[in-house]
């Protein structure tokens, strides 16, 4: 029987899924249908160009910075929400999520002209900032979690047996916020590897990633079945992540 | 919080073993068949565009209604329409010719008449998306000029009439440059590194390397194009953006120069009265917003009315007047102010006007080219 949950992952994942699969293996068309038969498979040849690398490379590092630089921001923060608020949590936990509730595309003019007259501006940089600033609640809330669910008690005994400081840190709290850690990373890095608003108002002539030359392969309308397959191997990558996670992802996620 | 992660675990409740694998496979193959049978079909052949015939209402109402870009209509256009033909005009706008094709596209918006581009016309008539105009219904097709009854996108005005024109040309500031701003060697001045800008449009920004290389910017010539794709490759050192939101960038001085359309040139000077607008020298394009009707339209014969009426001298010139953009009708020159007709920018003289053609269509395999090497321009 097909549960409720199967339904919506069909109608909602699946067959957008399929629609854009099926693009990839169609023939371009200029006019106003986009993408006509025969099917063919040019358009993975023309991912498969070398010249894509360098973007591939871009994306995969400005997402990978920008899940680190999240990690350095919000540990402290989601250990000390968890750890020393007290009564303030909630109202810290709703200061991480409020943002959320304007527009991205307004937040991220507003750091365009903040940046304005810094030179920063349409920098490899300037990508990376807007990045971790969209995505850091989505690395705190796991976190959040992950600390909160922690016995503390293993740290106080990891402190009566001897170890110090840093010791403990590296091997008890590591250790048992490791779930939240590796769900808060996914989280960030699967959609900042697919973002294309932030490199397009923040980044310069060199900033293109992955997700902006998708967007670009279907907004100017030049070529749907690449921009469909760029899209395929972009799922399929963010499918190998996903299973690669393993176990331990898995009781956060 | 707890529950921000339950949301998270819904796609992990129940683990997929091989039987509900095969399920989801079974029904992607089912999706993606039932899909490929009404979402793609053989490219359409041949003249899609069949005599249209007979212009009638297929509601008979006396309402019309049009579809337009924002800021770009005189204030009395739609009561003179009304006073003259009793027919009662809703009025809405869009921002940009992608957001319009989405409506047009679905078949089901419901107007009688809309202004795409020259560019976005020509797609609209390959997809059969408008109506051949019933010429019989626009006696004053006369008044237009030569230059738009001959123009290559809509040779004789089978579909559409134009509404405006203007040219694609370099908008800078003066502040920062000067007067120095004459061509595209303007791109190398010291002030403008890393704040220029081309239009994210690949016939437009190919043009500046065709142009400047000494080329026709409707060449379809393979190695011209390779030649147009590395001389933006290295231009592309020097700026500081791709994109064809140039207003903001140049009114807030993100930007100093940009490729760009006359009429966004213009509202920025409206917003920072130090951006200017220059015809290169070494030449440009024009670009035209024209009237069409789409194909399922309810009042078709309302629609020709309407386009008849713009097409009055005075009305035409009424028109020019308030939006500052050229005008295409020839007959509605003696009521267009003289200060609007003087400027060299808006009408640029005959000997000007030869070196800024309409983008011309080049057929499928060579727009496939330039499509392909504004991609490479862009990822190089």
């Amino acid at each position: 029987m097909l549960g409720p949950a199967s339904v919506w992952l069909a109608l909602f994942f699946l067959a957008p899924m399929a629609l854009v699969a099926q693009y990839s293996f169609a023939t371009r068309e200029l006019g106003v249908l986009r993408v006509v038969l025969p099917w063919t498979t040019q358009a993975y040849r023309s991912v498969l160009d070398p010249a894509f690398l360098p973007i591939f490379g871009r994306t995969v590092l400005y997402a990978g910075l920008t899940t680190v630089i999240c990690l350095m921001l919000g540990f402290p923060l989601a250990w000390f929400i968890a750890r020393h608020s007290g009564r303030w949590r909630s109202v810290l936990i709703a200061a991480v999520l409020i943002p959320f509730w304007s527009s991205f595309l307004a937040r991220i003019y507003a750091w365009k002209a903040l940046l304005d007259d810094s030179g920063f501006l349409f920098t490899d940089g300037a990508v990376v900032l807007g990045l971790s600033y969209g995505f850091l609640p989505f690395m705190v809330l796991p976190l959040y979690v992950a600390c909160e669910r922690m016995d503390y008690r293993q740290v106080e005994a990891s402190y009566d047996l001897g170890h110090g400081r840093l010791s403990t840190f590296w091997h008890v709290v590591l250790p048992g916020v490791a779930p939240g850690v590796l769900a808060g990373s996914l989280l960030v890095f699967v959609p900042a590897a697919g973002d294309f608003v932030t490199p397009k108002l923040l980044g310069g002539v060199d900033q293109s990633t992955f997700g902006s030359v998708i967007d670009d392969q279907f907004r100017g309308g030049n070529n749907w079945p690449l921009g469909s397959a760029m899209a395929v191997v972009l799922l399929g990558l963010v499918a190998i992540v996903l299973v690669a996670r393993g176990k331990r992802g898995e009781d956060v996620l | 919080m707890s529950g921000s992660v339950r949301v998270a675990r819904l796609w992990d409740g129940k683990r997929s073993n091989r039987r509900t694998m095969l399920r989801s496979m079974a029904f992607f193959a089912i999706a993606a068949h039932g899909l490929a049978a009404c979402g793609i079909s053989e490219a359409p052949q041949g003249d899609p565009g069949r005599p249209g015939g007979r212009a009638v209402n297929r509601v008979d109402e006396s309402r019309l209604n049009f579809y337009n870009w924002t800021d770009y209509i005189a204030p009395d256009t739609i009561s003179s329409f009304q006073a003259a033909t009793g027919i009662k005009l809703t009025y809405d706008n869009f921002s940009s010719n992608d957001e319009m094709e989405a409506k047009i596209a679905s078949g089901a918006a419901g107007y009688d008449l809309v202004v795409p581009s020259d560019n976005f016309l020509r797609r609209f008539v390959r997809g059969g998306l408008v109506r051949e105009l019933d010429r019989d219904l626009i006696p004053n097709l006369v008044n237009l000029e030569r230059r738009f009854v001959e123009a290559d996108y809509d040779p004789g005005n089978r579909h559409s009439v134009p509404w405006a024109w203007g040219t694609t040309g370099l908008a800078y500031s003066k502040t920062a440059l000067g007067d120095r701003v004459t061509g595209f060697s303007a791109f190398d001045l010291a002030e403008a590194q890393g704040r220029g800008m081309v239009l994210d449009e690949a016939r437009d920004a190919l043009a500046i390397g065709l142009l400047a290389l000494g080329h026709d910017p409707n060449t379809g010539d393979a190695g011209q194009i390779d030649d147009a794709t590395r001389y933006l490759l290295n231009l592309k050192k020097k700026l500081g953006q791709i994109s064809s939101d140039v207003i903001e960038p140049l009114t807030s001085g993100q930007m100093v120069l940009a490729q760009a359309f006359s009429g966004d040139a213009f509202q920025a000077r409206r917003a920072n009265p130090a951006i200017a607008y220059t015809i290169p020298r070494e030449g440009g394009l024009s670009y035209v917003d024209l009237l069409c009707i789409p194909k399922d339209a309810p009042h078709a014969l309302n629609a020709h009315r309407f386009i008849d009426h713009i097409l009055r001298p005075d009305v035409g010139a009424a028109l020019s007047n308030a939006v500052r953009y050229g005008s295409p009708n020839a007959a509605a020159k003696p009521f267009i102010d003289k200060d609007l007709l003087s400027d060299p920018l808006v009408y640029p003289s005959a000997e000007v006007l030869a070196r800024l053609p309409f983008i011309k269509d080049l057929g499928r395999e060579v727009e496939a080219r330039y499509a392909d090497a504004w991609t490479k321009v862009k990822t190089g």
